[in-house]
């Protein structure tokens, strides 16, 4: 069987670089839109604006999850079926609440709730990872 | 399922860490094979009986 050839393994570094910057875009972008008096049409685009360099770190992610061993993609897809339907109900309790319970949107505004994602994704990551220790 | 993969390895004198380098796995997943808390595909299972010079059927049992 002819093993296709390899290609140059991702540096962590460079990733977790991306990653940052990613953030970091992120973060001046909401702090310009919040604290600043942009015009509309330029508070819309900075809205956007952190979209391109997650393209960059998804694109990353993407090459890095197919690269990967068999073990660790199993591990990842557990992660995110333990993350995936954990935020949908988060979400679903919330709407629910909220209904009964005014939230304060300083605590559940969309701009707070992608926070909990990643949380609950290193979550399923660790209890994945358990089982095959 | 079973297997004889730490017997074989530890005949050969190898890490886990070697045995992952030949098939092209990582370490934690040649540990979770042998630990028996994950049973690798076939493409994996046919890499590991080759390079034991065995075959899948001697290398892995049905059981438990």
């Amino acid at each position: 069987m002819l093993e296709s050839p390899r290609r140059k393994p991702l540096s962590g570094a460079l990733m977790f670089g991306v990653g940052v910057g990613w953030v970091v875009v992120y973060i001046v972008c909401l702090l310009v839109v919040k604290e600043t008096d942009v015009p509309r049409g330029v508070g819309i685009a900075l809205a956007f604006a952190p979209i391109l360099p997650f393209l960059a770190f998804l694109r990353m992610l993407g090459r890095v999850s197919r690269e990967a061993d068999e073990l660790h993609q199993r591990v990842q897809l557990e992660a995110l079926a333990f993350a995936y339907p954990a935020m949908m109900v988060l979400l679903m309790t919330l709407g629910l609440l909220e209904l009964v319970v005014p939230l304060s949107p300083d605590d559940f505004s969309l701009r707070h709730l992608w926070a909990y994602m990643p949380a609950l994704y290193f979550a399923g990551l660790a209890l994945a990872w358990r089982r095959y220790k | 399922m079973t297997n004889r993969l730490r017997v074989l390895r530890a005949e050969r004198g190898w890490s886990q860490q070697e045995l992952a380098e030949r098939v092209g796995v990582s370490r934690q997943t040649i540990n979770a094979v042998e630990t028996e808390r994950y049973e690798p595909s076939l493409s994996l299972a046919f890499k590991l009986a080759a390079i034991f010079a065995t075959t899948i059927e001697e290398l892995f049992e049905p059981g438990r």
